[in-house]
């Protein structure tokens, strides 16, 4: 059907009415404003690059000063080193008191392990000594499945109940690493951080306070 | 001024220290010509015979004329460091390690800060005022941790200034420092291009050649920046003799100075002061450009954001949530 008032638009009229939508285009075809610009560069390049780093262009990482052991587990593939736990346990080894006969002495309990608070899991459900010890060999943990673990690598036995936070931690974002961001990995072991008795940390004043800034 | 106010205290006739505090007077002296310019230097401020005899004063000349440090080749770079350490054996007494490391290839260090983990104790503000040789007397800090109700996220709206038993019950502490922005504001706001951003992503200071205008501050959302009025005053077994001609090297008086993300460590692969000094771990400190690291992890898995990301400064400093 033919419309009898339709008629073309002048050259002037068109004009107008494309003006809004040469608004819009003219900027796309410019490119994007600057700020997006440099966000887009900048967070491309970070994602765009997939070749691991060479460590070995930081010329000065030396070994950490602390023991270590190799983890029993890989981080992206590969290994790394956790902080030792054994000598920083005053009693270890364990079995030197802990033979296969009991231990008898006045008050030998409160002398040799009076100082452990246990203040570890929910309250009505809190953890006992032989839920993380192995009952049997003092030198060891033991986890639930009765596997036998090495006080060095105490995150086995965390990472039952803590998963969540060993998940983190074997990726990176829960604890630290020791000393170096650069060369071979080495970090923080559970107990390093954490009391393995009374795993929350404890109120206390700041190290330092501030004041308002000028 | 070549007359700083510790000479003139020990070596300046009283007469000579009217003439030399005045701008006009020295800039005077500066037109009549490059020769006169030396002798306003050298006698305007007569050093003591003990220190003309070992050479502080050819020093202290080479000092005032060097570049800026983006224009000095690392053989400048070493001539100026090995300059300041002698002048601060031949002024102070002291034996420090400055150093000029330059930028590693294929580095861009990036920070992450968890909200969730940190509980206000500050080990991290009293190991950076340690390691930076902050002063002492204004108590400058390059962080700030905020005590925050849950549900805020802007830290201006937290308390800053709290000292009591940490952690408190239902709030969540939050870091502030040096964002050091791929799109920093403060560059471009300095008309002497006293700071720049270096390739390794740290945003840097040449303390020699900042005005102390403070225009960098103002153009800084963060409040990332500190001016120190005066000389920083750091008792002298506390002092920290590792430092960085762009990092924590003594700043003079009435300059620009902000976190550097320990350039003096993180150059030579060690972790940033902060990082290594708070007791929960939730600083995590890397390479972005390079996928195993751990603050690839985070970027990665966390849920992460960044203060005024509005803005477009893009900086390079996340917060995270576990």
């Amino acid at each position: 059907m033919k419309n009898s008032r339709f008629r073309y638009p002048s050259a002037r009229e068109m004009l107008l009415r494309l003006l809004p939508l040469l608004a819009l285009i003219l900027p796309v075809l410019a490119g994007p404003p600057p700020g997006f610009a440099e966000e887009t560069k900048f967070l491309d390049r970070v994602k765009s690059i997939d070749e691991p780093f060479d460590g070995r262009v930081v010329g000065q990482v030396r070994p950490v000063v602390q023991p270590t052991v190799l983890a029993k587990e890989s981080y992206k593939g590969g290994s790394f080193r956790v902080l030792a736990r054994k000598q920083a346990i005053e009693r270890y080894k364990c079995s030197s008191c802990h033979t296969n006969k009991e231990v008898r002495g006045k008050n030998a309990l409160v002398l040799t392990h009076g100082n452990v608070v246990i203040n570890h899991g929910q309250e009505g459900s809190a953890l006992i000594c032989i839920d993380c010890h192995n009952h049997e060999e003092f030198d060891y943990l033991e986890d639930k499945k009765g596997r036998k673990i090495d006080f060095d690598h105490s995150y086995q036995l965390c990472g039952q109940c803590h998963f969540r936070q060993k998940r983190d931690w074997l990726g990176g974002a829960h604890g630290k690493r020791v000393s170096y961001w650069a060369g071979d990995r080495v970090v923080f072991n559970c107990t390093t951080c954490h009391d393995p008795h009374a795993p929350k940390f404890a109120k206390r004043f700041p190290a330092t306070y501030s004041v308002p800034l000028d | 001024m070549s007359c700083k106010k510790r000479d003139q205290e020990k070596n300046c006739p009283e007469g000579t220290q009217q003439k030399t505090t005045s701008r006009r007077t020295f800039l005077k002296g500066m037109s009549v010509g490059a020769a006169a310019a030396g002798v306003a230097l050298t006698t305007g401020c007569v050093p003591g015979a003990d220190a003309a005899a070992s050479g502080e004063l050819k020093l202290r000349w080479q000092e005032f004329f060097k570049k800026n440090y983006r224009l000095m080749t690392q053989e400048e770079k070493d001539q100026t460091v090995a300059r300041l350490e002698r002048l601060a054996a031949l002024k102070d007494g002291l034996e420090l390690q400055i150093g000029s490391e330059p930028p590693i290839p294929q580095v861009l260090y990036g920070y992450a800060f968890n909200i969730t983990r940190c509980e206000g104790f500050m080990e991290c503000v009293a190991a950076c005022v340690k390691e930076n040789n902050l002063d002492r007397k204004t108590n400058t800090q390059y962080i700030r941790i905020f005590e925050m109700e849950p549900g805020q996220l802007d830290p201006g709206s937290g308390d800053g200034q709290y000292y009591h038993e940490v952690p408190v019950d239902n709030k969540f502490y939050m870091g502030t420092q040096c964002f050091h922005c791929e799109n920093a504001p403060c560059t471009k706001a300095c008309p002497t291009r006293a700071t720049w951003q270096e390739p390794d992503g740290i945003v840097v200071v040449d303390y020699d050649w900042c005005i102390g205008c403070r225009y960098c501050q103002a153009a800084c959302p963060y409040f990332g920046r500190r001016f120190n009025w005066g000389e920083s005053q750091v008792p002298r077994e506390e002092l920290t003799v590792k430092q960085h001609y762009l990092g924590n090297r003594k700043r003079p008086r009435g300059k620009m100075e902000k976190c550097t993300f320990c350039i003096q460590r993180t150059r030579k692969g060690r972790l940033p002061a902060c990082v290594e000094a708070c007791p929960t771990g939730s600083r995590v400190f890397g390479n972005l450009l390079d996928p195993d690291s751990e603050i690839r992890y985070v970027l990665k898995h966390k849920k992460v954001f960044r203060m005024k990301e509005e803005l477009g400064t893009e900086p390079k400093f996340w917060y995270f949530i576990d």
